[in-house]
């Protein structure tokens, strides 16, 4: 399924959710629950069911002397066409090093100057 | 065919094609669910097995697939069992993001930093020293160089990097 299908099967409170962790990037789950303003229990489950769907991801830590997890957007949920310009891919995909004087690079941006924005 | 809904995404087609070629395109958009040997994939495809084992190899070299392999207790043979690994195609790119993040950050600083002069005939840009050593003419044509502005350039970088610094939550420092 795609990232917009799975959103539209998540609940309002699972939503909500995601919606938290991508505005900040990532947050302890002991911080979710609290800025989300329902119980701890409650918070576990929605964190649960996000990573289950694969739009998080969620792993253990320690976190003010207690261990909780971190929840943060996974990588899937990303925005990959900013590795676009115009209908140029990013030059350095299969290159070994970047060379931002690279001709291929300059290209790309032009690409992006002129025909992007 | 597996990891469809990733296939759907004209971003990661155009991922996969860039790292294994037209050739290799039939076996890179078309990974079977479970484990599959290079002969079977030449024959479905009908490629060369030469092709359909360069594309996988590419594949495991980028994380997207691995092997493993099996003997055949009659003929002795090694056979190669593929298991493809979409599931880090997001990984893969995330990291690309922040490669090109990087390399327009550094050119922004040169491109903010340096003088252009261009020939509009060739479509050559020459820093303001080289333009200086040619006498401002272009060494290819004779045409005069004409101080070239890359504000749009540079707008259209601060603007990517911008976006690409939200998108992977980079925090701006300096």
């Amino acid at each position: 399924m795609s990232v917009s299908e799975l959103e539209a099967d998540l609940s309002e409170d699972e939503q909500a959710g995601l919606e938290l962790i991508r505005e900040t990037g990532g947050i302890h789950q002991s911080d979710f629950w609290k800025e989300l303003d329902v119980s701890s229990r409650k918070g576990s489950r929605i964190a649960e069911a996000l990573e289950e769907s694969g739009l998080i991801k969620r792993e253990d830590t320690v976190y003010d002397g207690h261990n909780t997890f971190y929840l943060e957007p996974a990588a899937r949920d990303l925005d990959f066409s900013l590795l676009m310009a115009g209908d140029m891919l990013s030059p350095f995909i299969g290159e070994e090093e970047v060379d931002g004087q690279s001709d291929a690079f300059s290209q790309w941006l032009m690409n992006l100057a002129y025909e992007e924005y | 065919m597996a990891f469809e809904d990733l296939l759907n995404d004209p971003v990661i087609q155009k991922y996969l094609h860039e790292l294994v070629g037209p050739t290799g395109m039939p076996v890179a958009a078309a990974p079977p669910d479970g484990e599959v040997t290079d002969e079977e994939l030449a024959e479905e495809l009908g490629l060369e097995l030469n092709d359909v084992r360069r594309a996988l190899f590419i594949l495991y070299e980028n994380d997207l697939a691995e092997y493993r392999r099996v003997r055949d207790e009659d003929s002795g043979w090694l056979t190669y069992l593929w298991t493809f690994h979409y599931e880090n195609i997001p990984e893969n790119l995330e990291e690309e993001m922040y490669r090109l993040l990087t390399a327009i950050e550094d050119r922004e600083e040169y491109e903010r930093t340096h003088e252009f002069y261009l020939c509009e005939v060739c479509s050559i840009r020459f820093e303001f020293g080289e333009a200086m050593d040619f006498g401002f003419e272009c060494p290819e044509c004779g045409s005069p160089l004409d101080a070239m502005e890359n504000d749009r350039l540079i707008d259209a970088m601060e603007r990517r990097a911008d976006e690409l610094r939200d998108e992977l939550n980079v925090d701006v420092t300096g």
